[in-house]
């Protein structure tokens, strides 16, 4: 499915006659990972994947009904505007938030007081996570009498409801994204770290710039965790729920302009008792996501640089 | 550490040790934009703390940050509103979260080095499959999953949220650990297999200590993730005595009658301390790199 | 399920859904009797309901008094959020698992009886009596002529007027026996204009399914018909959104926006509650917790009306929330016991208070009247007062989320993407459509 060209490579060692495999170490190490995928992951996949050819509303038992809720999907127009707000989240808030978590990872990895303090403040939205204090926490931000339209006051901006707003809501969401770059920034420091040190003294000895000594050293070195980041930001970006639902207070509104895919998915599975559609959606969902990694799987071949 | 991995990695002075001189003007320039930026980062957090000091009605009648008088009680009334002293779902919580972290960093660390590292037949195939495991939506999951753990009798204990993170069923770990692993230079790994040192060795003397910052990355994150995970801890956990601190505080809140918005939030602010302090702890380790050695 | 019966079974087993759902489908039959003795053995019962803290405190006394009556029977509360609760409701009874005793909504009563979820009442008759709840309330929770759920309280569509900003902008507190949806806009015009806009006259709704059960029920239809079909006239839902609209557009109700805003956010944050909206549409139950979250004084005004045939008899009782027993519950007969305590006794009704709604056993509300605080006395008084009609038909089976796809269409219409006549064939549409797919 995905991840084919790239493990070709994973394959081949560099140089050297090809290694004879070790797949007795491997069952060993990776024993744990196979139970857990047949014992508790399996089946509940199985299932969802035959529930997505049935009607089943949770209470009574589900009924085969074909390719039905495929069909369905072609007609849905809660879910085309359900795809449209996720490409554009995905599109708009993964380069930003990527961007924004790297930027900030370079500013904070070296070479200036108060380290700690910067990354534990930038950290500190992310904690919040999910917690219902986001709701109303947005709205202190972007509602009617928020901050940020205080802060337009000031300049003499009229400004407006943007979250409840159809045209600015999604904006405040990615907005919202952009706030918790925490993890990837954590990530990215992480990934930095193992940049030894003495690439970037031998540049400086050869008097490269900042410039010349982020694009040859920087970003291959850390090529495989920007690919890391990239490739789990846009699974989980597709995947995106719990902000919107908690800001719109799980309708996906005003006018479903915040509905992303797994929010409406999550409608028609738990409040419409439509759980054989929505494990329909789920799977349609994941030959989306599976498309794009395989696409950046295929792309990583041309940036991405492992010293194997 | 032993003799073989000090050979291998010894260390030289890090960029941090030597800091570049630096223009004073730039300097200043550069620490006004971080401060002013992480004051509006900080903005809501701040607000949360300002709202739990400040009594219920005044919460939102009241705009600004600005405090006219302290008041501590809703710490107090929050810690007691609901059926158990809220230490009680701050320490189940701590008992899924330390399960969920030792279950991570072992399980996820073995299947992340397998895949790194060693060849064997079909890794394409289950490097595919391991990715595609995160892409499907919980939420069509939880059912059949629920049904299945039900009849294990697994309702209403931690074993549904632990168990599977010990069967490194976290495939965002384990592809970040893959990346991480990768990373590392292969002469470190030959240099121990020419010493004789098998898979279980090189993986326990050379790998794991090599990548310490992608273990508290790891640990960090299973931390916070857990702590805040809602969704799986509100299905699983019936019985309020199993509450954990998300399900808890979202007990707090009814939207069609007068929410305790004073204790919820004091509450939230009580349960973000453990994970400030995690982070606090944890970031020294991710700054323990291989940067600090000198390799090559 | 008819003929699909046996294909379902296969399937189920298939899938190893297992025997839970296989039992579902025949229906009936926890293997508990509803209609046996009350055991004297040790017996353990499983309750559920979503609130807040101050309703888990009181419920909790509530089943300490039980058990204290019953010391064979231990009942373990699990208390959820609104959303958290159904989640985890629907779960729980797709796994066979679901709780004894089940706090149920008005939205999803059908939706879980129709497909054999709950257990009939009726059933439990000798352990559950309801000879004190009115019967109007008790049909509330009738699907298909059975008994399945038994409100716990009543409460009725109400406008909480905020008598303290009318005061101080010198406009008098309208006669609510005679006043018209004209006189509404009218007077909120003056609020907007005497406060400069800082506060509106009205707060809009057009949220919730009270606001168009009565707006339909005025103008002599209904929201849905017996058979459970959508029969409110697409004309009348029109001028419904039209009104709103005239609200926004003239200044009598805030930016469409900020509507919005308030509409998702909780109680607390509302412009009623922060005195910021003179007028708004609300349950006479939620006074008190309005009150609270406002600090001014605010009175129920019985809503306008254009004095249409239908107007007098409009206004009904919305069960606040039923009980409901599990069909698949182990002990029914203790599960009605403990229900008919909640319901029928004082002891439970002085701890519960109002907390479900004024209780919807008349002796246990007279019992209980002395101690009301005065925003719930005034709660129940209007409630007294009220001329009520017949109560609608529960929401059929499939329309649960009638709220989600109303709050939709009243955006679309208050943002201007859609007329009023498009929203109203819209929405008919689209929620019929739910209910024939269920």
């Amino acid at each position: 499915m995905s991840a084919i060209g790239e493990l070709q490579r994973l394959n081949t060692t560099t140089g050297g006659p090809p290694r004879k495999k070790d797949n007795r170490a491997a069952f060993v190490f990776l024993l744990p990972w196979f139970a857990g995928l047949v014992l508790i992951t399996a089946g509940p996949v199985a299932a969802s994947f035959v529930l997505g050819f049935t009607d089943y509303n949770l209470i009574q038992p589900p009924e085969f009904s074909g390719v039905e809720n495929f069909q369905r999907m072609l007609s849905d127009e809660r879910l085309h505007q359900a795809l449209a707000v996720t490409f554009k989240y995905v599109f708009i808030s993964v380069p930003l938030q990527l961007a924004a978590a790297l930027g900030l990872a370079m500013l904070l990895d070296r070479g200036l007081r108060g380290l700690a303090f910067y990354r534990s403040a930038f950290y500190l939205p992310s904690l919040l996570g999910s917690s219902v204090a986001i709701a109303v926490l947005w709205r202190q931000i972007f509602g009617a009498d928020g901050l940020f339209n205080q802060a337009l006051g000031l300049v003499g901006i009229e400004g407006r409801g943007w979250i409840s707003d159809p045209d600015t809501a999604l904006s405040t969401l990615i907005v919202l994204n952009v706030w918790t770059f925490g993890a990837p920034m954590v990530i990215f420091l992480a990934g930095l770290r193992q940049i030894p040190a003495m690439y970037y003294e031998a540049a400086s000895v050869d008097g490269a710039g900042k410039a010349t000594q982020f694009r040859k050293i920087t970003i291959p070195l850390l090529s495989p965790i920007i690919f890391f980041n990239l490739v789990l930001q846009i699974i989980h970006a597709f995947q995106s729920f719990t902000q919107a639902f908690v800001v719109s207070g799980g309708s996906g509104g005003p006018s479903d302009s915040t509905l992303f895919y797994t929010l409406y998915l999550y409608q028609r599975g738990f409040h419409n008792f439509d759980m054989g559609y929505a494990s329909a959606l789920a799977w349609l969902l994941l030959l989306i996501i599976a498309a794009f990694t395989a696409v950046n799987f295929w792309a990583a071949k041309r940036w991405v640089f492992y010293d194997d | 550490m032993t003799d073989l991995q000090e050979r291998v990695v010894a260390p030289i002075p890090t960029v941090e040790k030597a800091p570049r001189v630096r223009n004073p003007a730039r300097s200043l320039a550069k620490h006004t934009g971080l401060i002013l930026l992480a004051l509006i980062m900080l903005y809501p957090v701040l607000w949360m703390v300002v709202s739990s000091l400040r009594p219920n009605s005044e919460i939102f009648r009241s705009p600004g940050i600005v405090l006219d008088s302290l008041q501590t009680g809703n710490y107090g009334e929050g810690w007691n509103a609901l059926s158990a002293p809220f230490s009680h779902f701050l320490i189940n919580s701590g008992i899924v979260v330390l399960g969920c972290i030792i279950g991570n960093l072992v399980s996820c660390s073995m299947a992340a080095y397998a895949f790194a590292r060693l060849e064997f037949t079909g890794k394409k195939l289950w490097f595919a499959i391991m990715l595609g495991t995160i892409m499907l939506p919980i939420h069509v999951i939880i059912v059949p999953q629920y049904i299945m753990f039900s009849q294990l009798g697994w309702v209403n204990t931690f074993l549904p949220l632990i168990v599977p993170k010990l069967l490194a069923t976290d495939a965002f770990f384990v592809f970040l650990m893959v990346q991480f692993i990768r990373g590392l230079p292969k002469e470190l790994d030959e240099a121990a297999r020419i010493d004789g040192a098998g898979h279980p060795r090189i993986f326990l003397q050379v790998i794991l200590p090599l990548m310490l910052p992608a273990l508290a990355t790891t640990t960090i994150f299973t931390f916070i993730w857990t702590w805040n995970d809602f969704f799986s801890q509100l299905i699983y956990l019936t019985d309020p005595e199993m509450y954990t601190v998300p399900v808890a505080l979202r007990s707090f809140v009814d939207a069609t009658v007068a929410t305790s918005w004073g204790s919820m939030f004091a509450m939230s602010v009580v349960s973000l301390l453990p994970i400030f302090l995690a982070f606090l702890i944890g970031q020294r380790y991710l700054i323990k790199g291989i940067a600090t050695t000198g390799i090559k | 399920m008819q003929n699909g019966m046996s294909r379902r079974s296969l399937l189920s087993l298939g899938l190893g859904l297992g025997a839970a759902t296989t039992l579902a489908a025949c229906g009936g039959g926890g293997g508990g009797d509803a209609g046996g003795e009350i055991s004297k053995d040790a017996v353990k019962l499983r309750f559920t309901w979503w609130g807040s803290d101050a309703r888990h405190k009181r419920t909790q006394q509530a089943i300490d008094l039980f058990t204290k009556k019953y010391p064979n029977i231990t009942v373990s509360g699990e208390f959820k959020e609104w959303n958290g609760y159904w989640d985890s409701l629907a779960t729980t009874v797709a796994a066979n698992d679901a709780p004894d005793i089940i706090q149920m909504d008005e939205l999803y009563l059908a939706s879980y009886a129709e497909r054999g979820a709950l257990l009939d009442l009726k059933t439990a008759e000798k352990h559950l009596k309801t000879a004190d709840i009115d019967g109007e309330a008790l049909k509330t929770g009738q699907v298909d002529g059975k008994q399945y759920a038994i409100p716990t309280g009543v409460a009725a569509y109400s406008i909480v007027a905020n008598t303290d900003l009318l005061a101080q902008y010198k406009i008098p507190v309208p006669d609510d026996s005679t006043w018209t949806w004209d006189d509404l806009k009218r007077i909120g015009v003056e609020v907007s204009k005497a406060s400069g806009g800082k506060v509106t006259g009205v707060q809009s709704w057009g949220f919730d399914s009270g606001g168009i059960n009565i707006w339909a029920r005025q103008a002599g239809a209904t929201l849905y018909d017996d058979a459970g079909k959508v029969s409110i006239p697409p004309e009348v839902l029109a001028n419904y959104w039209q009104y709103l609209l005239d609200l926004a557009k003239n200044g009598i109700a805030p930016a469409p926006s900020v509507t919005v805003e308030r509409a998702s956010a909780p109680l607390d944050q509302s412009g009623t509650a922060t005195n910021t909206s003179a007028f708004g549409t609300w349950w006479n139950t939620q006074l008190t917790s309005l009150a609270a979250a406002s600090g001014q004084n605010l009175k129920l005004l019985k809503l306008p009306t254009n004095g249409q045939p239908g107007a007098a008899t409009a206004p009904y009782y919305k069960p606040s929330m039923f009980w409901s027993v599990s069909s698949r519950s182990k002990h029914p007969a203790e599960a009605a016991l403990f229900v008919d305590f909640l319901l029928n006794t004082t002891e439970a009704g002085e701890v519960l208070l109002t907390d479900r709604g004024l209780p919807a056993n008349a002796t246990v509300r007279t019992a209980i009247t002395p101690k009301l605080t005065a925003t719930d006395k005034a709660a129940a008084d209007y409630l007294g007062a009220l001329q009520v009609g017949p109560a609608p038909r529960v929401t059929p089976n499939g329309a649960s989320s009638i709220e989600t796809i109303l709050k939709r269409h009243t955006e679309e219409v208050l943002f201007e993407r859609q007329t009023p006549q498009q929203a109203a064939a819209g929405f008919i549409k689209e929620l019929q459509a739910e209910i024939d797919a269920a």
